[in-house]
């Protein structure tokens, strides 16, 4: 389909492929936009067509200080999980591909439990075990709660850019005389960077966006942004938890943006 | 397992056969496994196995002295005197495979466009559009689904008023909200995942075909597509797995006819207080999606024939 | 983090065999024990912005300890999943139903008398009657909200939520996972059969009501009344009074057959340490002068009568000893006995 972008004859298959895609596309943004109005319409429920437009569903988002401790924790809590994750799946995910482990199949799958498992049930096992081990709920445990949940996103698709790796480049790297050190860092890396890029992201948004896992393990007064949401939600379901949302989306879109000029973003995802 | 694992590219026989005798034993990169066996075990299996042992308790025996061994909340379920689990079970899975195959379909398109977009910026345009869905908030973004599909929501509004139906078309309350919105959560993961590997396929591969007389949809079909498949059972594995354990989602979408296994979990934790039928449930969830998973894997190894993809 | 050392400290302590280890150990202990700590559980939402801003503050400054106060629901389980002996909350804060259930596990205390608690001298005879495990700080009473523009006439008993004309535009909850629903079924088997007990009746009558919306959490059905999406529905009198003075078409209706008492239940942890702090604590939120300000705060009854509320309030909260005498308070502990089972009927009514 690609190999169509320069031809002229092939414009009617083009213009479906992209009318597809923008369909599509609109299947994706269709229900931000609801936020979006739900976060900007004055009433205190989501109404069609909206009946104006106010900043007060904001202002109480950011007023409120139970709101803003808990977003700087959850993006705390997400960037730690981020890296351990990155750091943690992606080592796993090369062990499984090159380590020639018995059972690889059987491991693959293990490492993809967490994931299977209704995370309330995660959250639950976790906290019966921490009270058990006289640990209570301290922060480092929530992380460790996340970075479980967020690994499997880690190994998957690291694996997966792994499998079409061509290993003759390494091996032609080596035989060039390349220490094994220089080889993973300028050939491995590069190569499975892209793989590792949506791990990451995954993991960040995965921890971000954590709730069954959390609803245990936060402590009192120490709770992420979803569990204040949820249960600000349970009592007062107004704009507050759309302008939440707005502000989770516009914050990722800027570090997607800053990326894409610091970096190039593309590199990383293509290759 | 019994091959190394990557994609043999019609592969010479002699290099079969080294890396047979390299697939006998672990190399040394097989160490960078500690880490996450370390986190898994710890965090994981003994945790579980706390939850596994709680499931055949009649009652949390932390603080209920009165807890007893016993088998019943497995023979609760197997008994199913009211005729509830089996089919929550299979409902579960069910929807967890209609959503996978529906995020493929979706998702595919997506990648391939994405992978393969020349402008920088419209890549980081399809990048923000593709991500901002995972970063509503759970809770938030079904809201958004419901303002979309409820009766007197945006989707059935357009409808009447442009005269395409009189009353409201069931949009939700049912399976196909529950697995719409699960869709919508869960392609981004798909999209992501199929774009590390769509992009990483050689292009010349596909010039190649192409110059050589194959139509597009054949090289697509013969060329894209099988190099993509490790892709594909990356991504349908991800949403596969989360849609099989999503409750918020369903329970808030499938009003009073869809029941899940994870729908019944939360209520046994949340509401009636049983964790030794909750996570007797949760054993049942977890041996059965595994088992899917690795049947899953080998089956699709076999159709592309190639060695070992997972 | 810092605030799970002390009960660290004091788990080693207990386990410390030598006087010596506990004299090293014990040191920091007893400097915090100056500043004790009181776990509670609370909710979250207005309710809980007040919590924090005011009402436990001012309990900190008058009692010289700390309030941890745990927002993040499901409390049954993780107090389930704490030692007997140690804990996770000392004061409990539930709904009736969940009470009942933790008693029934030995997790909370049986019976709280005014030897404890003071105030319950004061309190009406419902917030500490046998239906009651612990006691109730403020009730909301669950009747019948509707829009008020749908042409509707304010309905005058539980029947009127089976008008034909409201097929598929009545709501109630999921009744697995809400005690508002649990607590309606048995209405429906009050007003449909020989009483709150009559399952039969409750089932036949909820299969009738189909086709019906059914929400998870009453914040879900004050939206859906609010946005049109039902036009009448089962609620808490809170969950539509708060939204007085804003215009908006909906009203809160008392069934002639009586509402429902959605008790906010205050109970002690046997475990406790700090058993003379926590009873203090419900003692202090039966206080007049704290009820009413939570009162009139959330459009929550109050438990003590002598509460003055403003005259807005006054008019609608059950305040009075003819007002708290339409409340009927169902039996919880006959309902969790039942609640596997119930579920299953429900489910399957439901579905099919």
């Amino acid at each position: 389909m690609s190999a169509a972008r320069n031809r002229t004859p092939f414009d009617a298959g083009r213009a479906v492929y992209l009318a597809v895609n923008a369909l599509l596309v609109a299947f994706l943004l269709a229900p931000i936009a609801v936020i979006l109005v739900f976060a900007l319409n004055p009433t205190p429920y989501i109404s069609f067509p909206p009946v104006g437009v106010t900043w007060r569903w904001f202002d109480k988002f950011f007023s409120g200080a139970d709101f803003m401790n808990a977003l700087w924790l959850s993006l705390w809590i997400a960037a730690c999980v981020l890296v351990l994750s990155i750091l943690i799946g992606g080592a796993s995910a090369l062990a499984l591909a090159r380590g020639n482990l018995p059972g690889r199949a059987w491991l693959t799958a293990f490492f993809m439990s967490p994931l299977m498992l209704p995370a309330i049930l995660t959250g639950l096992a976790l906290f019966q075990s921490y009270l058990l081990a006289g640990l209570g709920r301290p922060v480092w445990g929530l992380i460790i709660g996340h970075t479980l949940v967020a690994v499997p996103y880690v190994i998957r698709t690291t694996l997966a850019v792994l499998h079409n790796f061509d290993r003759r480049i390494e091996e032609a790297a080596a035989v060039l005389g390349a220490g094994p050190i220089r080889v993973f860092f300028e050939v491995t890396l590069p190569l499975i960077r892209p793989g590792v890029f949506a791990g990451g992201v995954f993991a960040f948004i995965v921890s971000f966006d954590q709730f069954p896992v959390s609803l245990f393990l936060v402590q009192p007064n120490g709770e992420t942004l979803p569990v204040v949401l949820f249960n600000y939600m349970k009592f007062d379901l107004d704009g507050a938890i759309a302008a939440a949302s707005t502000v989770s989306i516009l914050m990722a879109l800027s570090v997607v943006l800053i990326l894409e000029k610091l970096i190039g973003l593309k590199a990383y995802v293509k290759l | 397992m019994r091959d190394l694992p990557r994609r043999p590219l019609r592969a010479a026989p002699d290099l079969r056969h080294h890396r047979k005798v390299i697939a006998s034993r672990p190399t040394p990169v097989a160490w960078l496994i500690a880490p996450a066996a370390l986190l898994f075990v710890l965090f994981f299996v003994l945790p579980f196995a706390v939850m596994a042992t709680m499931s055949f308790f009649s009652h949390n025996p932390v603080s209920n002295p009165n807890a007893v061994l016993t088998f019943r909340h497995y023979q609760r379920f197997i008994d199913d005197s009211a005729g509830i689990f089996h089919e929550a079970l299979l409902s579960t899975l069910r929807i967890g495979l209609i959503t996978t195959a529906i995020a493929l379909a979706i998702g595919y398109p997506l990648a391939h466009w994405m992978a393969r977009m020349q402008s920088r910026l419209g890549h980081a345009l399809l990048l923000m559009a593709v991500i901002a869905p995972m970063l509503t908030g759970i809770v938030v973004r079904t809201f958004a689904w419901m303002t979309l599909l409820q009766d007197k929501g945006v989707v059935n509004t357009l409808l009447i008023s442009w005269g395409f139906t009189e009353k409201p078309l069931p949009l939700m309350y049912n399976e196909f909200g529950t697995v719409v919105a699960l869709v919508h959560i869960y392609v981004p993961f798909m999209v992501l995942t199929l774009t590390g590997v769509i992009g990483r396929i050689d292009e010349r591969l596909e010039q190649a075909a192409r110059s050589l007389g194959a139509s597009r949809a054949r090289t697509f079909l013969e060329v894209t597509l099988p190099l993509s498949v490790p892709g594909i059972l990356a991504g349908s594995l991800l949403v596969f797995a989360l849609s099989i354990s999503a409750y918020v989602t369903p329970s808030l979408m499938g009003g009073t006819s869809v029941l899940t296994l994870p729908m019944l979990i939360a209520q046994q934790v949340g509401t009636s207080f049983n964790p030794g039928f909750a996570g007797a449930l949760g054993v049942i969830l977890l041996t059965v999606s595994l088992a899917i998973v690795v049947a899953y894997n080998r089956i699709l190894a076999r159709l592309s024939g190639q060695g070992n993809l997972a | 983090m810092t605030r799970t050392v002390p009960f660290r400290r004091r788990s080693l302590i207990r386990t410390a065999a030598g006087l010596a280890a506990a004299a090293t150990l014990g040191a920091p202990a007893v400097l915090r024990a100056q500043t004790r700590t009181l776990r509670i559980t609370t909710w979250g939402g207005k309710w809980g912005e007040m919590m924090k801003g005011q009402v436990l503050p001012a309990f900190e400054k008058e009692f010289k300890c700390t309030v941890q106060a745990d927002q993040a629901f499901p409390f049954l389980p993780k107090l389930q999943a704490s030692p007997k002996g140690d804990p996770i909350y000392d004061v409990l804060h539930t709904n009736s139903n969940e009470q009942w259930k933790a008693v029934d596990e030995g997790l909370v205390m049986a019976k709280i008398t005014a030897r404890e608690v003071p105030n319950i001298a004061d309190i009406y005879p419902y917030a500490i009657s046998d239906k009651i495990v612990g006691v109730s700080i403020f009730t909301s009473a669950i009747g019948l909200g509707f829009r008020t523009d749908k042409g509707l006439a304010k309905p005058t008993s539980w029947k009127a939520l089976a008008d034909s004309k409201l097929a598929g535009q009545r709501g109630g909850y999921i009744i697995p996972v809400n005690s508002l629903g649990q607590a309606h079924l048995m209405m429906l088997g009050k007003v449909y059969g020989k009483g709150l007990n009559d399952l039969d009746a409750a089932f036949k009558a909820m299969a009738e009501l189909k086709p019906i919306k059914l929400v998870d959490f009453t914040g879900q059905m004050e939206k859906m009344l609010l946005a049109g999406e039902v036009s009448m529905g089962v609620i808490h009198d809170s969950g539509i009074y708060r939204y007085d003075g804003q215009n908006q078409p909906v009203d809160f209706a008392i069934p002639s057959e009586g509402v429902l008492a959605l008790e906010q239940v205050l109970n002690v942890t046997p475990g406790s340490k700090v058993r003379d702090l926590a009873f203090a604590y419900i003692d202090y939120m039966l206080r007049p002068d704290v009820q009413k300000l939570l009162a009139e705060g959330v459009w929550y009854s109050p438990s003590n009568r002598k509460v003055k509320l403003d005259p807005k309030f006054d008019a609608k909260l059950f305040n009075t000893e003819a007002k708290v005498a339409q409340l009927i308070q169902p039996d919880w502990k006959w309902y969790n006995a039942r609640k596997d089972d119930i579920d299953a009927r429900v489910t399957r009514i439901l579905r099919d």
